[in-house]
């Protein structure tokens, strides 16, 4: 027990203290930031893998403060599943490091890059074993923080995003904390484990959505969701493969979920607000994605419609539809990493993200292309792949609840997902298929080894999600519900994958059947006669949904969107400037004036001083 | 279940070797009627057959500016993707429970034969081919809507059930919400299966096949059985959960057989007596009047739930 406990903390402190360490090495040892923290990753890795394996709770606790009622300990609190969501940051965490060694070698700030990375591996870690509340706000600032850290390496530029995030991120942690502080109120317990709350009044209520919009904003939902695009312009991929679009979301919706099944038991309109943001936000988001024009930009619309389907799932109450959510968390946490992964390739190579000026890639860049390729099927849903099976759960749950107002929300979730498909299309043409642009003309080869292999693997694990997904199912996210729900529908994907096959091996007949008389020819494309060659003839994926963007009554609203009129962040950036403006008008200068707002402020305290 | 006897399901009767004779047969009464409707004589009945040999005696040319590899396996995903929900359709009557997968699993695949066609011509690197993926995807979309609602529909009226023999079972077509939700079917069956008047992401005139445009010989030959495979493999998935279900069981083999052809000769009139539509106006019409209409007919299922009137 003992050795499991010193393990344990080893595993979530390691990463902090090889931060500090790579802090005071001198910036001209190259190669040494890269090599510690892919060990450092690669340890924190086996020691959650080992925890898996033992498969067994572990709670740890060591007082450091006691003031009357207020105890301030560190307390630990583990089971399987924690590991298990460990095993995946730290996993990401080493991938990262890895895929960085290339992606990174050109960019001036490589240092802080990788102390920021090891904090965020490192927060996340503490988050997800902490038990009491103090010692997980001070985890979850951590991440928030190397987050801003790790957008602004991405060079000139990028300060902007980071500001925005760390406002809209800054703001939901300050409702955590009120909330927190409403919890310890409610319980007087400061653990996440002690006690569950009924929300019977206003301020339990209150305490919930205060808690949920910490939570949302983590996994930017909306509407606190406007960070991830602005973020996504310049910060570097790899950043955003990490954090917004992994471990944000695994601390987002591993803590909405502690908040919807251990804190409190929710009532119906609690949950049908869940409900509601969470189906808003797969169709909205979806939509915007739909019409982007550069890549991350669109990615990180997908990552906001994805926590549309984790915020519906826990809504709902449902066992089968939470534990859906839960699952697809992991599946998100994958393929999205992959995606901005790829993404990440792509601009390293040509050296722009703009849609309009890529195509033909998949030639050149089979290995990134085959995994964007399986990434983008899993995330648009389609049957053996890891997406499918989670939306699946959610949609079973969603139809076992036996309502049919629920079903507003299944259709949304259904035809969100059809239009992620329509929308990796666009990418999907624009980026790897289509006719090369003149910039993607001057590429020769895919990118090296260690940006091939995090693509690969997260790729190859959205498969083997996809197919033998009973196996976490099972193994973990059962256990965390506790409670193992039964499927409503039915899905034999070795069946299907078999015969999939055999339907391509009969395609392969045919093929071959006409094969055998003549050999193939490849001949210019036909264009009616018109001369086929020229960037004329190139047809950008940009313009796929023109139609749909300048729809009645769709293109207004777009209009309003780009004009930032349904983004919360203008709107309290304007309420700012307004009051602000109102301060400035105070402040004219003249002494008179000064003078008599202190007496007026003195006037105040002396009236609440004799009033008490 | 025998494993020998799922393999001879699968693989004979009433699998994919049914199912492609069925095809081909439907192919055959589809071009058959149209001549019929033109005052023409139409072709013989191998006549599909005779295309699909020709079109495998011809050479295959790659486009030079597209993707070779994604450009030939498009159409398997397509020809796989289409089977495979014909044998689940087919069998569950034979095993009298959800084979492969449940109504979801059905209507995910069922995304499939459009994403191939999609694929293969964004692979062909033809500028006219782009405008046809272009239009196809959108029109994906737009039917995409008023389908899921009415399938959400049988969902509820089955009660709650997504397993194809519960819905195979409870379809009760004799409601005025019901006769609703099959005609936006019926239409979306129509775009699905690329037909007139939600032809335009062929649309031969203008862009001269668009996502086809590209395609030639033994990889033709595969699009054109996936699209006997379709032509089928649809009018059955209509019965299966629209339109009372399939059971091969004494007269019940004629009354499908029966509906079958209605439904078939059905959306062939569609297909013979409308003009192709403009893809903005498909989307109006799908996100506007359909999904209006099957909205509406999920509002009549529920009020005749909630109050007891069962024509409703």
């Amino acid at each position: 027990m003992q050795t499991d406990v010193l393990l344990l903390l080893l595993g979530v402190f390691m990463p902090f203290g090889i931060a500090v360490v790579l802090f005071f090495i001198p910036r001209r040892l190259k190669g040494v930031p890269e090599v510690l923290s892919l060990i450092t990753a690669l340890a924190c890795f086996l020691s959650a893998l080992r925890f898996v394996l033992l498969n067994h709770a572990l709670t740890y606790s060591f007082p450091l403060l006691s003031l009357g009622e207020f105890i301030f300990s560190f307390d630990l609190a583990t089971g399987p599943f924690h590991f298990f969501l460990i095993l995946f940051t730290s996993g990401f965490g080493f991938f990262i490091a890895m895929y960085s060694f290339r992606y990174m070698a050109s960019k001036s700030r490589r240092k802080e890059y990788y102390i920021f990375l090891l904090l965020a591996l490192g927060g996340a870690g503490g988050v997800l074993v902490a038990d009491h509340l103090i010692v997980f706000l001070l985890f979850w600032e951590i991440v928030s923080i190397s987050l801003y850290f790790l957008i602004t390496t991405g060079g000139e530029g990028s300060r902007e995003g980071a500001t925005k995030t760390m406002a809209i991120l800054g703001a939901g942690d300050g409702c955590l904390l009120l909330g927190l502080g409403i919890l310890w109120y409610l319980t007087r317990q400061l653990s996440w484990t002690a006690a569950t709350v009924a929300v019977n009044g206003w301020l339990p209520a209150v305490c919930f959505i205060l808690l949920a919009i910490g939570a949302v904003a983590k996994a930017g939902g909306m509407p606190f969701h406007s960070w991830l695009p602005k973020a996504s312009d310049k910060a570097p991929a790899s950043v955003m493969a990490l954090l917004p679009a992994s471990i944000d979301k695994l601390l987002g919706i591993y803590l909405l979920f502690v908040l919807c099944t251990k804190v409190f038991v929710l009532p119906f309109g609690l949950q049908a607000t869940l409900m509601i943001v969470g189906g808003v936000t797969i169709v909205a988001a979806v939509m915007m994605a739909l019409v982007q024009h550069t890549l991350p930009r669109l990615l990180s619309y997908h990552a906001i419609s994805q926590v549309g389907y984790m915020v519906l799932g826990l809504g709902t109450g449902i066992p089968l539809a939470m534990a859906g959510a839960l699952f697809h968390m992991l599946n998100n946490a994958l393929y999205k990493n992959c995606l901005f992964l790829c993404s990440g390739a792509v601009e390293s190579k040509t050296g722009t993200t703009e849609l309009k000026d890529l195509g033909g890639l998949a030639k050149v860049m089979p290995v990134t292309f085959i995994s964007f390729l399986i990434a983008a099927l899993s995330i648009s849903g389609v049957p053996l792949f890891n997406g499918f099976v989670s939306k699946w759960m959610i949609y079973q749950g969603i139809i076992s609840g036996r309502n049919a107002v629920l079903f507003i929300f299944l259709i949304a979730a259904m035809f969100g997902s059809g239009l992620t498909l329509a929308s990796f299309i666009k990418v999907l043409y624009s980026v790897f298929l289509g006719r090369t642009s003149p910039v993607t003309k001057k590429v020769s080869k895919d990118v090296g080894i260690t940006m091939q292999i995090p693509m690969l693997v997260t790729a190859l694990l959205c498969v083997l999600f996809g197919v033998w997904f009973s196996l976490p199912l099972n193994a973990f996210i059962f256990p965390a519900l506790g409670s193992a729900p039964d499927m409503v529908g039915s899905f034999s994907p070795l069946l299907a994958a078999l015969l999939m096959a055999g339907g391509f091996l009969f395609g392969i007949l045919i093929y071959l059947a006409g094969r055998i008389r003549r050999k193939a020819r490849t001949v210019e494309t036909f264009t009616g006669g018109e001369t086929a060659g020229g960037e004329s003839a190139r047809v950008s994926g940009t313009v796929f949904y023109n139609t749909v963007e300048t729809m009645r009554p769709l293109g207004a609203v777009y209009g309003a969107q780009r004009k930032g009129a349904l983004d919360p962040y203008t709107w309290f950036g304007r309420l700012g400037l307004a009051f602000s403006g109102l301060l400035k008008r105070i402040h004219d200068g003249r002494l008179p004036f000064y003078l008599l707002w202190s007496l007026l402020g003195l006037g105040v305290l002396l009236a609440l001083f004799i009033l008490r | 279940m025998d494993v020998l006897f799922t393999g001879l399901y699968v693989l004979v009767f009433p699998g994919f070797l049914t199912i492609l004779v069925l095809g081909f047969f439907s192919s055959w009464i589809e071009r058959k009627v149209t001549a019929r409707v033109q005052y023409r004589k139409g072709p013989p009945l191998l006549q599909p057959v005779y295309d699909v040999v020709k079109l495998l005696g011809k050479e295959t040319i790659l486009p030079k500016r597209g993707n070779p590899f994604v450009f030939a396996a498009a159409p398997l995903l397509g020809l796989a993707s289409s089977s495979i929900v014909a044998v689940m359709l087919m069998i569950q009557p034979l095993v009298a429970s959800s084979f492969v997968g449940d109504l979801i699993v059905v209507v995910y695949l069922l995304t499939l034969p459009s994403l191939a066609l999609v694929i293969g011509g964004a692979a062909s690197g033809n500028p006219l081919a782009s405008q046809g993926v272009s239009r196809e995807i959108k029109l994906m979309l737009g039917y995409e809507l008023p389908f899921l609602i009415v399938v959400a529909l049988a969902v509820y009226k089955a009660g709650f059930r997504i397993d194809l023999e519960g819905l195979s079972g409870a379809s009760a077509p004799l409601s005025v919400s019901g006769v609703i939700a099959f005609i936006i079917a019926l239409f979306c069956v129509q775009a699905k299966l690329g037909f007139p008047p939600f032809d335009v992401a062929e649309a031969e005139t203008e862009i001269m096949s668009g996502t086809y445009i590209e395609y030639s010989g033994p990889l033709l030959a595969v699009f054109k059985i996936t699209q006997a495979v379709l032509l089928f493999t649809l009018p059955v998935f209509l019965i299966t959960v629209f339109w009372g279900g399939i059971r091969f069981v004494g007269l019940d083999i004629f009354w499908f057989a029966l509906k079958y052809v209605v439904i078939l000769v059905l959306i062939i009139v569609i297909k013979n007596t409308n003009p192709r539509i403009r893809i903005d106006q498909a989307l109006k019409f799908f996100w506007g009047f359909c999904a209006g209409a099957a909205a509406a007919a999920f509002g009549l299922a529920v009020a005749g739930n909630v109050f007891g009137i069962a024509w409703l």
